[in-house]
């Protein structure tokens, strides 16, 4: 499992309007004059008054310890978070924010970065522009939005990228497509983040277009919704004590594991944060979250959300 | 804004035990010994919200006997726990031992570790109390009064929160988990001394 994070109160010390639906925060410790140290592709979670999380990638300088910035759009149709953050985090007031945690770094060693944004998925992008950009790697991306405006942090991301930065704006008539991409080359990795549509679709060609699973990284917005999804009932086996339990349909793998006294980490239960990561080393995994890597799913799974057929293993 | 109006207790968090209800304090209650004719000072107190939230110095802390320091994890049920009944309404951690760390004494990681007193996630921080001595004793910090319970030991939760490897360098010189027999203010510069 992955750790725990330090949770801090951080004050904001700017907050404005990137867009018309996008807040920008730059978050400062109280005290300390250095915050933890983070990479690009890292996020925080932001919690909120009613003990719910929300993740954020940061957009800022890697290099910077001393503040850290996310953006937040909000989403009418959401759970209630961004609307809560939009109104309540004025400049000034305190913000209850993990130390950062990163599920979508930077490979090492790659040749060439090729990134690809889709509208407020550009945050974790814009931080890994700068480190490339900083280290003198070969990189290049794609930012797909509706319009210039609408776009959120792009002066920044042109600022960072000049001449490396494609724009893909629907409503010049510009439409980002899959197709657009460059042919993998060797030691080449792909990144991207934004709606469910565009990563899938992004994905699915990649992976039919000679991109091996090992290339590409994919971080989205929210968890597998399948609407036709019809959870059942499995079989778990617990590979330290041999501890076979039942999960049944109306139960999460995650809440019988912790019924059972397995002691698991937990913060999200959406399939989006990474807390409740555990290997597994057989059966057949139903995987629903929004978090690992396709080549991480070969043995992990992600119990809060992910469920299985038949017997899994659980490497605990 | 605060998250913690809506945190309660844990149903399963296990209850305080009184310190020298623990087996190993029971055990030292009844075994004499240890050094006499020392006293220390408070040098901070910090308490934490809940598990895993930086801790906060105070400038003053209330102690309430049977729970812990009001605004803390410990006081409030909303800790990290092991299943056993323990003794955790406070705990204490030398300024001595954190010296050491920062002179890499002795050497068992790769160099010295500031660990601040903010950091260590302990409630007192002190200075020239022989906190190991104190398992079985009743002692005072100001006007409360407290009961060593066990030694404390560092955990892998703190290595893992701080990034620092400090599991090894504290083994041993991680501190005291106390009890409060009787409760009341507590400031920094308080005089810690040995009742019996």
């Amino acid at each position: 499992m992955s750790a725990p994070r330090l949770i801090m109160k951080l004050r904001v010390a700017e907050a404005r309007l990137a867009t018309e639906d996008t807040l920008l925060l730059r978050l400062v410790h109280q005290s300390r004059p250095q915050l933890p140290a983070w990479t690009a592709g890292a996020h925080v979670d932001l919690l909120l008054p009613d003990g719910k999380v929300r993740q954020y990638s940061l957009c800022g300088d890697p290099a910077d310890r001393s503040s850290y910035r996310i953006a937040i759009k909000r989403e009418e149709a959401g759970r209630g978070g961004s609307a809560w953050i939009h109104e309540a985090l004025a400049e000034g007031t305190l913000a209850n924010v993990s130390a950062p945690r990163n599920n979508f770094g930077l490979a090492e060693g790659a040749s060439h970065h090729l990134l690809v944004a889709g509208g407020i998925g550009v945050t974790p992008i814009l931080a890994m522009a700068r480190e490339l950009k900083a280290a003198g790697s070969s990189f290049s991306v794609h930012y797909c939005a509706r319009s210039a405006p609408t776009a959120p942090l792009l002066e920044e991301l042109r600022a960072v990228c000049g001449d490396r930065l494609s724009c893909w704006f629907s409503a010049d008539g510009r439409r980002f497509t899959p197709a657009v991409l460059e042919p993998p080359r060797d030691g080449a990795h792909l990144y991207a983040c934004g709606p469910l549509g565009l990563i899938d679709d992004l994905t699915a060609h990649a992976l039919s277009n000679g991109w091996s699973p090992e290339q590409v990284h994919a971080e989205k917005f929210q968890a597998l919704r399948d609407e036709n999804f019809v959870p059942e009932d499995f079989e778990v086996q617990l590979s330290s004590t041999g501890q076979r339990l039942h999960v049944p349909a109306s139960a999460t793998l995650l809440s019988v594991l912790q019924a059972h006294g397995v002691p698991m980490r937990t913060s999200c239960e959406t399939g989006i944060c990474g807390s409740c990561i555990c290997d597994y080393t057989a059966g057949e995994v139903i995987h629903r979250d929004a978090v690992l890597q396709l080549a991480e799913r070969s043995h992990r799974i992600v119990p809060c959300v992910s469920r299985a057929r038949g017997t899994l293993t659980l490497a605990l | 804004m605060s998250t913690l109006d809506t945190q309660t207790r844990t149903a399963d968090a296990p209850e305080h035990i009184a310190a020298f209800d623990h087996p190993v304090g029971k055990i030292a209650r009844e075994t004499p010994g240890g050094a006499l004719g020392w006293r220390g000072t408070l040098l901070h107190i910090h308490v934490a919200p809940a598990a895993s939230f930086e801790m906060e110095e105070l400038a003053e802390a209330q102690c309430v006997a049977g729970r812990g320091i009001v605004g803390d994890r410990y006081y409030e049920g909303t800790g990290s726990y092991s299943k056993r009944p323990d003794v955790r309404e406070v705990t204490l951690i030398e300024q001595e031992a954190l010296d050491a760390l920062a002179r890499n004494d002795p050497p068992l990681q790769d160099g010295p570790i500031t660990l601040l007193p903010i950091d260590h996630r302990r409630n007192l921080t002190v200075k020239g109390v022989p906190l190991n001595h104190l398992v079985g004793r009743r002692f005072r910090v100001g006007e409360v009064v407290f009961q060593g319970g066990r030694l404390n030991f560092p955990c892998k939760y703190l290595e893992e929160l701080l990034g620092m490897p400090v599991y090894l360098p504290l083994y041993n010189r991680s501190g005291l988990n106390a009890g409060i027999e009787s409760g009341g203010v507590i400031r920094p510069g308080d005089t810690i001394e040995l009742l019996d």
